[in-house]
């Protein structure tokens, strides 16, 4: 029965309608088990825009261990990574290159705005050479005040990321 | 970018290589530029910080190194221009957050002479403790970025975790954790809290009987003497001839501190002893901010036998205080990273005219491409970050 209804002009939308219907079927507890996944080994790029580098690298040691909320330390490949944490200040000659490392990373992919020059530009609003905030270049999840953040903001906004994952809606996955 | 690559093209046609970059044997130079490759090493790499390398490699060794500074470029100075002499504060200690103390020190220097404040004898005490304690801070940041570098995690885990302990003292001094902001055109913000002086003592030779620990791990370790040993030796004459400072200068033998040589506030009344070592490689100047951090424990204790037991900690100023008019000053300090210059002038009016901040970090830069000459390309980690180099400094 199946083969009448299948020809080789329809194959391309008969596929796809397949997907669909499993996506419905099973896209909600299969993408939560894709999230569960994705949660515990978020991968950050080792892209250091700013001072807030200290209390990031702090956050890694041994004291904080963000090690153990599933953030593993930022030493990977740009390819393998799933999170920016943009550490600071974007000034006019960084900005294009924390664009051009976000676009290489592979989707699903997250952004954490640290500090409050990553915010708004913080105290270096009025200066000439800082964007204000980094949300015109790249779209952000979590913005983490503070200038410089204390480790445990960082973890908690960290933790906020994950939240916000849990509740996501797993595309892709067929 | 140009430039470097006429110097090295130079340097081919002239046959000068062989002197300075090392072939293996059996290799001939025939079509020089096609054996070249150019490797960008940053800004997004684990081993760059915040700044670029265009390295220029012929199999494993390095021709010629072009650093490119300037990510972190925020216009430091320039703001300094248009904000009073205490909202300066704020943004001037940015450069260096974890060494917040010593890279206000000179701007307070500056503008307290300026201003023509004097400041309280209890309160230069205050001061130099708060900045030898920033220094440890600072310099074990430092050490935990060179382990993680040479590729020696616990050399990460150990100083990382050993610096939370100062930093819980600053913390209880200042109420920040790294961003203090604690020195003001005056004196310090907070008088000590209650029984300080105990817990800073018993901290501070907890600490040094801890980093007296790292030489077994680090500075004995077989590996890290292999690949730091006649690694990117800087000779006595060419540290001074480009302007070297701080461990990078004390490594190649030449004896300058300016704690010793330029003392201000109360270094004169404190026995302040220079490490000095005569190898100018890279293991003599990973070595030497090490006994630095020894010799700030030293210089803490000091203090802390000689304070005013009581007694105010700041002069008051008044509302925007004001220049006395036309008027110049250059200050400079000894900070983590070496000889770190504030130079403002004064119009008379509340913002200062100029402020310029001549930093380490910089002058340490210089050094790098002539070091890199001729390395393998697996060392340039260890020779970059034994500079004492912090980005943000260097771009202000």
């Amino acid at each position: 029965m199946l083969k009448d209804l299948v020809t080789p002009e329809n194959a391309n939308v008969f596929v796809g309608k397949l997907g669909d219907i499993l996506e419905k079927a099973i896209g909600k507890p299969l993408g939560y088990a894709i999230n569960w996944g994705r949660i515990w080994s978020l991968w950050p790029v080792h892209i250091e825009t700013a001072c807030c580098s200290v209390e990031f690298g702090a956050a890694s040691s041994p004291r904080y261990d963000v090690e153990r909320f599933g953030i593993i330390e930022a030493f990977g490949s740009l390819r393998q990574c799933d999170l920016v944490v943009v550490q600071g200040t974007i000034t006019r000659k960084m900005a294009p290159r924390l664009r051009l490392v976000y676009d290489q990373m592979p989707e699903p992919k997250y952004v954490i705005a640290m500090g409050a020059c990553a915010i708004t530009g913080g105290l270096y609003f009025d200066s000439y050479n800082v964007l204000p905030g980094i949300d015109g270049i790249i779209p952000v999840d979590v913005y983490v005040p503070g200038c410089p953040p204390r480790p445990e903001t960082l973890i908690q906004g960290c933790m906020l990321l994950q939240e916000k994952i849990k509740r996501m809606k797993a595309r892709k996955f067929v | 970018m140009g430039g470097l690559t006429s110097t090295s093209k130079g340097l081919y046609n002239k046959g000068k290589i062989g002197m300075t970059f090392k072939l293996p044997p059996g290799l001939a130079l025939q079509k020089v530029d096609e054996r070249i490759m150019t490797l960008n090493v940053g800004p997004q790499h684990p081993g760059s910080g915040h700044m670029r390398l265009i390295v220029q490699i012929d199999g494993d060794y390095i021709v010629a190194c072009d650093p490119d500074p300037g990510y972190v470029h925020r216009g430091e100075e320039k703001m300094a221009e248009y904000r009073n002499y205490i909202l300066n504060i704020p943004h001037l200690e940015r450069p260096v957050i974890h060494d917040s103390c010593n890279v206000l020190y000179p701007y307070v220097l500056g503008s307290e002479e300026i201003l023509g404040i004097e400041v309280p004898e209890r309160a230069k005490y205050v001061r130099v403790i708060a900045s030898e304690l920033n220094r440890c801070i600072y310099i074990m940041y430092w050490l935990a970025i060179y382990g993680i570098f040479l590729g020696h995690s616990t050399m990460f885990m150990w100083p990382a975790g050993d610096r939370e302990l100062l930093i819980d003292l600053m913390e209880k001094m200042t109420g920040a954790r790294v961003t203090h902001a604690h020195f003001v055109p005056g004196g310090v913000r907070n008088d000590l809290p209650p029984n300080f002086e105990d817990v800073c003592l018993r901290q501070v030779n907890y600490f040094e009987k801890r980093i007296k620990e790292y030489a077994a791990i680090f500075y004995d370790n077989p590996i890290l003497i292999a690949r730091t040993r006649d690694t990117g030796i800087l000779s006595r004459q060419d540290a001074i001839r480009y302007g070297t400072t701080g461990s990078v200068l004390r490594a190649s033998g030449v004896d300058y501190d300016l704690r010793v040589k330029e003392p201000y506030d109360v270094y004169e009344e404190l026995d302040v002893h220079t490490n000095v070592m005569k190898e100018g490689d890279s293991y003599a100047r990973s070595k030497i901010p090490w006994l630095d951090m020894l010799e700030s424990c030293n210089i803490i204790r000091q203090a802390l036998q000689k304070m005013p037991k009581s007694g105010s900690v700041r002069t008051k100023l008044k509302p925007n205080p004001k220049g006395k008019g036309l008027d110049s000053v250059y200050k400079r300090v000894e900070s983590g990273r070496g000889s770190l210059g504030c130079y403002i002038v004064s119009d008379g009016k509340v913002e200062p005219y100029r402020v310029k901040l001549s930093v380490p970090s910089f002058r340490n830069l210089i050094a790098l491409p002539n070091l890199l000459r001729g390395e393998k390309l697996g060392n340039m980690p260890s020779v970059y970050w034994s500079l004492n180099y912090w980005p943000v400094e260097a771009d202000r």
